[in-house]
């Protein structure tokens, strides 16, 4: 299956969306369309056969005009915005002035002659205004009629055309009645609603930012030269220079000794981290030491925070059901306005015929149901920036809305609410032949295999192995441990050495899931008491969730001693020694009784269980499988961006609902009143603008919900 | 009053020179990122310039 994302910049509402909706079910071969009307895309899933040319072509006979996304088309249409408001706004203040006179003229009345030099001169501000200004209004509105359904240009066109040649006509023929104001101040008001809300979505622009913390050139050491080369040119195993207070340009393993680096922009996370020879740097993260020098391991577009970007964007580009009802509400509407504008005209015709035309356009304008189809969406994408920014990804966003009825969230316990970093406490050597730097020479030798969090204990433990050593056909088991082949000199005699569980490596007695122990041979020759200890943030954490009303639970393999010693520190229940079985027998449980559960884990064994939960929730460490199958992934270990999330959800909910309303209140009650009348044309125009720009004003205060701190007055 | 005969094609020439300036500007950029220069200061000396 293939994904393609395309932009429609003239796809300004839900009725539009509806369209290419339905268009592209025609289409054989399409999989899923997914219509994020606030980027103005559709993420379209399509198999192999399928040619993205031809999902071009049907999305244009629909009327539409679509281009391949990935080109930055939003600049281009924010200068021509820009260009067509500047233009209306001159011609306002002009045809305003005459305007003026023309009104005084009415009433305190005014020579023919200088009447008509009045009207001509509005006229001559008005043209460029309707033939240049308006032209996307009526561009729009067409191409929605020739596709066979009503946007919500319509109806504006509509009011624009219908006030101008009603004028041109009085013009011409030396009536009085001209509205050339109205027709400008439409035009100047309404594009200046589209200028702001297009300026807005660029602060929604997610993977622009993103990517934009990428640098664009990177210093390449070439025999020792540095030079600048374009960072998309980089490859793995290229020796690149990072100058201090540079952005990394790609992910690599570090060759100085240390570097501190700023990796908030992956992680969320502001502390400063200190990496060492050899970890693995990631790309768009700040050096904030020294300069250092680093080994690509990777391209450009296969670094972490590509990964990242990507998952994002297909997130956003998701619609969430609530969407979906907003788009049916918005779709039926306008040809209900078209309707209503018609049966005002009508019945003002018996009641005071020269305020007709009038009461007829200010229903037009003022009606636009832009509000109501941007207020779900803008919130939405709102949200998912400031999740991003905070350290979480939503892979899906109608996770969105499943985690506000959470109220018990499971943590699998390694590395989350514990240091990720365990460490060895205690080496007990129990064959008296070895000593204790062999036992950790041997354990580092194979715990490099392994991915366990454990296995980090080792990477600087033991000696690095003598030259000869070499470790042969290395196999690791899943829930066991490691086991290989290891000689002390090439080509001499090996044996079989076995690190990781009691069990796996054949040691009898009490078995300690915080032990490793390591075998030569089937007997055991050494044991490692490792320890881990409780994150210092997680307690903040802990005390924060259970704020927002909802229960962690620890699930642990660890004993259950170990595992209630924890608890105890954290003040919460726990699961100890539990099958992926028992864990998502113990999630069913809860969802019988009624709770909503969220499931944090990291490893390939709690799939099943990530599966069975309402949402499922990842680290970034974990493997593909589970990233791929979770609704949220965290970007860092710890657990504050989890409750951010909660926290961003419920704020996301109260967002919504206040823009709903209030874009349903507000074409309630403009509607009755333009049809009586009773509304200027200036504060129809004022108030449709107004109404779709409050709504992303409203959606904006979600990029500014501030972080969960670890706040002293936390605690009480 | 005869005044508005001349005035009115006199503010019509100077709209339009307005109008033209103001396409000038929108097209050499002069209103993007309008708060970048701000952020100079911040910015080293890239010395290729010299």
């Amino acid at each position: 299956m293939s994904v393609c994302t395309i932009s429609v910049s003239d796809m300004h509402c839900a009725a539009c969306a509806g369209k290419i909706r339905r268009a592209l079910t025609t289409l054989d071969g399409i999989e899923a369309t997914h219509i994020n009307p606030v980027r103005r895309q559709v993420l379209v899933e399509h198999g192999r056969a399928t040619d993205p040319l031809q999902i071009l072509n049907t999305i244009e006979s629909a009327g539409f005009t679509p281009t391949l996304a990935g080109l930055d088309d939003h600049d281009e249409r924010q200068r021509d915005l820009l260009k067509r408001l500047g233009i209306a706004g001159l011609a306002m203040m002009q045809v305003m002035m005459a305007a003026i006179a023309l009104y005084a003229g009415s009433f305190d009345g005014i020579e023919p002659a200088y009447e008509r030099l009045l009207q001509f001169t509005s006229l001559l501000f008005t043209i460029p205004v309707v033939c240049y200004s308006a032209v996307p209004f009526f561009t729009s509105a067409l191409s929605s009629i020739r596709g066979g359904g009503l946007n919500m240009d319509v109806p504006i066109a509509l009011a624009i055309s219908i006030a101008f040649s009603v004028s041109l006509h009085a013009t011409l023929t030396g009536g009085s009645d001209v509205f050339y104001d109205s027709v400008v101040m439409f035009t100047f008001l309404l594009l200046g609603a589209r200028y702001i809300d297009n300026r807005l979505q660029r602060r929604f622009d997610l993977t622009g930012q993103l990517l934009s913390a990428l640098p664009s050139t990177a210093l390449r050491i070439e025999a020792g030269e540095r030079q600048p080369v374009p960072v998309a040119e980089l490859a793995p195993g290229d020796q690149i220079w990072v100058p201090e207070g540079a952005q990394i340009p790609v992910d690599g393993t570090l060759d100085g000794n240390t570097a501190l680096l700023d990796e908030a922009v992956l992680t969320g996370e502001s502390d400063w981290v200190e990496k060492q020879t050899a970890e693995t740097v990631y790309a768009g993260t700040l050096n904030r030491g020294a300069g250092f020098g680093l080994t690509a391991t990777r391209t450009v577009d296969e670094s972490r925070i590509a990964d990242i970007a990507q998952l994002a964007e297909q997130a956003e580009v998701g619609q969430a059901r609530i969407t979906r009802i907003t788009d049916r509400i918005a779709g039926i509407f306008i040809p209900s306005v078209l309707a209503l504008a018609a049966l005002t005209f009508v019945i003002w015709q018996f009641v005071d015929p020269s305020r007709a035309l009038m009461a007829m356009l200010t229903v037009l304008v003022v009606s636009c149901p832009c509000a109501l189809s941007l207020a779900t969406p803008a919130a939405l994408t709102a949200a998912m920036t400031r999740l991003r920014q905070l350290g979480v990804v939503l892979t899906n966003s109608e996770a969105l809305e499943r985690v506000l009825d959470v109220n018990r969230v499971y943590i699998d316990k390694t590395g989350t609410l514990t240091t990720s970093r365990p460490a060895i406490l205690h080496t007990e050597v129990l064959d008296s032949g070895m000593n204790q730097a062999e036992c950790l020479t041997l354990a580092t030798a194979l715990q490099r295999y392994s991915s366990h969090p454990y296995a980090t204990a080792f990477e600087h433990a033991g000696a690095d192995s003598g030259p000869g050593w070499t470790v042969e056909d290395v196999e690791t088991v899943t829930g066991g441990g490691v086991r290989g082949w290891i000689s002390a000199d090439a080509g001499g005699p090996s044996a079989e050495f076995r690190i990781g569980s009691a069990s796996f490596a054949g040691a009898s007695g009490e078995a300690d899931d915080r032990s490793v122990y390591l075998a030569r041979a089937g007997w055991v020759i050494a044991r490692f008491d490792l320890s881990n200890q409780v994150r210092p943030d997680a307690m903040a954490s802990v005390t924060a969730l259970k704020n927002l009303g909802i229960a962690p639970v620890m699930l642990s393999g660890d004993s259950p001693e170990r595992c209630a010693e924890t608890a105890a520190v954290l003040g919460i229940d726990f699961l100890a020694r539990q099958t992926p079985e028992a864990k998502l027998a113990a999630i069913h449980a809860d969802q019988q009784r009624g709770a909503r559960v969220l499931m944090l884990g990291d490893g390939i064994n709690d799939v099943p269980v990530l599966a069975g939960a309402d949402v499922s929730a990842a680290v970034v460490e974990a493997s593909d499988l589970v990233k791929s199958r979770s609704d949220v992934l965290l970007l860092s270990r710890r657990l504050a961006p989890l409750t951010d999330l909660f926290r961003v959800a419920r704020q996301t909910r109260s967002i919504t609902l206040q823009n709903l309303i209030w874009a349903a209140a507000y074409n309630l009650t403009a509607i009755p009143v333009a049809a009586l009348g009773l509304m200027p044309p200036w504060l129809a125009a004022l108030g449709m603008a107004a109404s779709s720009t409050l709504v992303m004003l409203n959606a904006t205060r979600l990029l500014s919900v501030a972080p969960t701190e670890a706040a002293p007055g936390m605690e009480a | 009053m005869e005044i508005l005969v001349v005035l009115i094609p006199v503010s019509v020439v100077l709209i339009g020179i307005a109008a033209a300036i103001f396409l000038w500007a929108v097209n050499n950029d002069q209103f993007e990122q309008l708060d970048k220069h701000g952020f100079d200061i911040f910015e080293e000396d890239s010395g290729d310039e010299k």
